[in-house]
């Protein structure tokens, strides 16, 4: 892709207008555009427009429960917002495997989502809080839940005019407990063989709302909505958390690449959710 | 400003196909180490490239996908990939590069415990992993050796096994710290 003109509005509706009927391409981080750029000789955009300066995507914010993270909340913010750190500890904890610093003060929620990789990191945390993604073009705005917005292996929802311009989450609550886990081969700058994501909101020992989600073993992470049905309602013990496992297991079809085995994912996706959930809730595993 | 990618493909194109033009130039201004710049690139241009064109070569270029550090620079004081920004978002931005942190007659610290520790071997990675270690010190002045490891896991070194960088940097904060005690 070469010889694109670039334009960098500061507003929304100036990005959208800029957008509109044009062969375009958004820019932000650019941790993801730049090593696509070096590789993809001849995409398709004549227009690449910079996000970077639009101070209305920026930021994170709460009101009424609902949090929401601007398209351009990085996740170098998700380890240092107090709002975060309060309410959604789970995206610190995932921002903190996330590939390494220096990328992290760049890569973008936003950016992490529409790049709609199996493996994107951002993902399996957001889809266990139940997030939903803003979008907005000349003609309106929408909103989708971000399990149905994910629609295949790097395809979303979108419309080609449409812009990402939040992803807000109902705030789980001061005492929900939770658990992230990121299988890879290294500490820092790995792809992930297995993210784990796992939200549950417990009242009086009751798992009264569950949310576990997968990542790496599906073309786009998902929700494991059954899992989630076995725990909602119950006060869980092991053999519980044990069918709920299995029920994450079962839609897991993973993929042999040089990270790992299929069936090596697959097993993980059994021993991690299970792991997760008995971590959350401190219940004893014996064999683990 | 001469593109330094070896540009204009000489694949064959389907006779439909217009002759290849020149991609149109963009006017970019920013500030280097304090020193206003001011270059033409096309806007495909990486800030790697702009950078490296413009003399400021202490900014390498090791893989040109974000995954080893070596172009790190500050931008407006946040470290980045130079190798993953397209120049023109540079515009009106301040960029530090690891001359702007110390030169070779007025050393930073940090750099003259890499130099005491040995931590630099073939010293390609050095520039960006000083810069990183920079960024590292100005947000926890007293970092633990893992939050050292954590700092600099952007930063690939193939030479040093990262042992000897560790304890540069570990050393360098007892230093900076030990300094800025004295001035209170």
């Amino acid at each position: 892709m070469r010889g694109f003109d670039f334009v960098a509005p500061t507003t929304i509706s100036a990005t959208l207008k800029a957008a509109k009927g044009r062969n375009t391409k958004f820019i932000a981080g650019g941790t993801n555009f730049l090593p696509d750029l070096r590789h993809q000789h001849d995409g398709p955009a004549k227009v690449v427009i910079d996000l970077m300066r639009v101070s209305a995507l920026q930021g994170i914010s709460s009101s009424k429960g609902q949090i929401k993270l601007g398209a351009l909340a990085t996740m170098t913010d998700f380890l240092t917002n107090k709002i975060i750190l309060k309410e959604a500890p789970i995206l610190a904890a995932m921002s903190e495997k996330f590939a390494g610093p220096i990328i992290r003060n760049r890569a973008t929620v936003a950016g992490n989502i529409i790049d709609g990789g199996p493996a994107a990191d951002a993902v399996p945390p957001l889809l266990a809080l139940k997030a939903k993604v803003r979008l907005a073009s000349e003609k309106g705005r929408r909103t989708v839940d971000l399990d149905k917005f994910l629609t295949g292996y790097r395809q979303t929802a979108i419309r080609s005019d449409e812009l990402i311009t939040a992803v807000t989450f109902p705030s789980p609550g001061r005492n929900h407990k939770w658990g992230y886990y990121k299988l890879a081969r290294r500490n820092a700058m790995a792809i992930t063989v297995v993210g784990v994501a796992v939200v549950l909101k417990v009242r009086r020992k009751k798992v009264e709302e569950a949310g576990i989600s997968l990542g790496s073993v599906t073309a786009a992470p998902i929700r494991c909505y059954e899992a989630e049905k076995i725990l909602e309602g119950n006060v869980v013990d092991l053999e519980l958390a044990q069918k709920a496992a299995e029920a994450c297991a079962a839609v897991a079809t993973p993929i042999d690449d040089i990270r790992a085995s299929a069936e090596y994912r697959k097993l993980m996706c059994e021993v991690l959710p299970r792991r997760l959930i008995c971590q959350a809730l401190d219940i004893s595993q014996d064999n683990d | 400003m001469k593109m330094a990618t070896t540009s204009k493909s000489k694949r064959t194109r389907k006779s439909s196909t217009p002759a290849y033009v020149p991609p149109k130039k963009l006017p970019i201004s920013f500030t280097v180490n304090g020193q206003e710049v001011t270059a033409e690139a096309p806007a495909h241009t990486s800030l790697l490239y702009l950078l490296r064109d413009l003399g400021f070569t202490e900014v390498k270029n090791g893989c040109e996908a974000g995954d080893c550090g070596a172009c790190t620079i500050l931008l407006d004081g946040l470290a980045m990939n130079a190798c993953c920004a397209l120049g023109v978002q540079a515009e009106g931005r301040e960029i530090t590069t690891v001359k702007g942190i110390g030169t070779v007659d007025n050393l930073h610290p940090i750099q003259v415990k890499f130099i005491e520790h040995g931590a630099i071997q073939c010293g390609f990675c050095t520039p960006g992993m000083i810069v990183a270690a920079k960024e590292l010190l100005d947000i926890n002045p007293n970092p633990s050796r893992h939050e050292i490891k954590a700092g600099i896991a952007g930063n690939l070194c193939r030479c040093t096994g990262y042992v000897k960088i560790i304890d540069a940097i570990e050393a360098a904060a007892e230093d900076l710290s030990s300094k800025k005690g004295k001035r209170k």
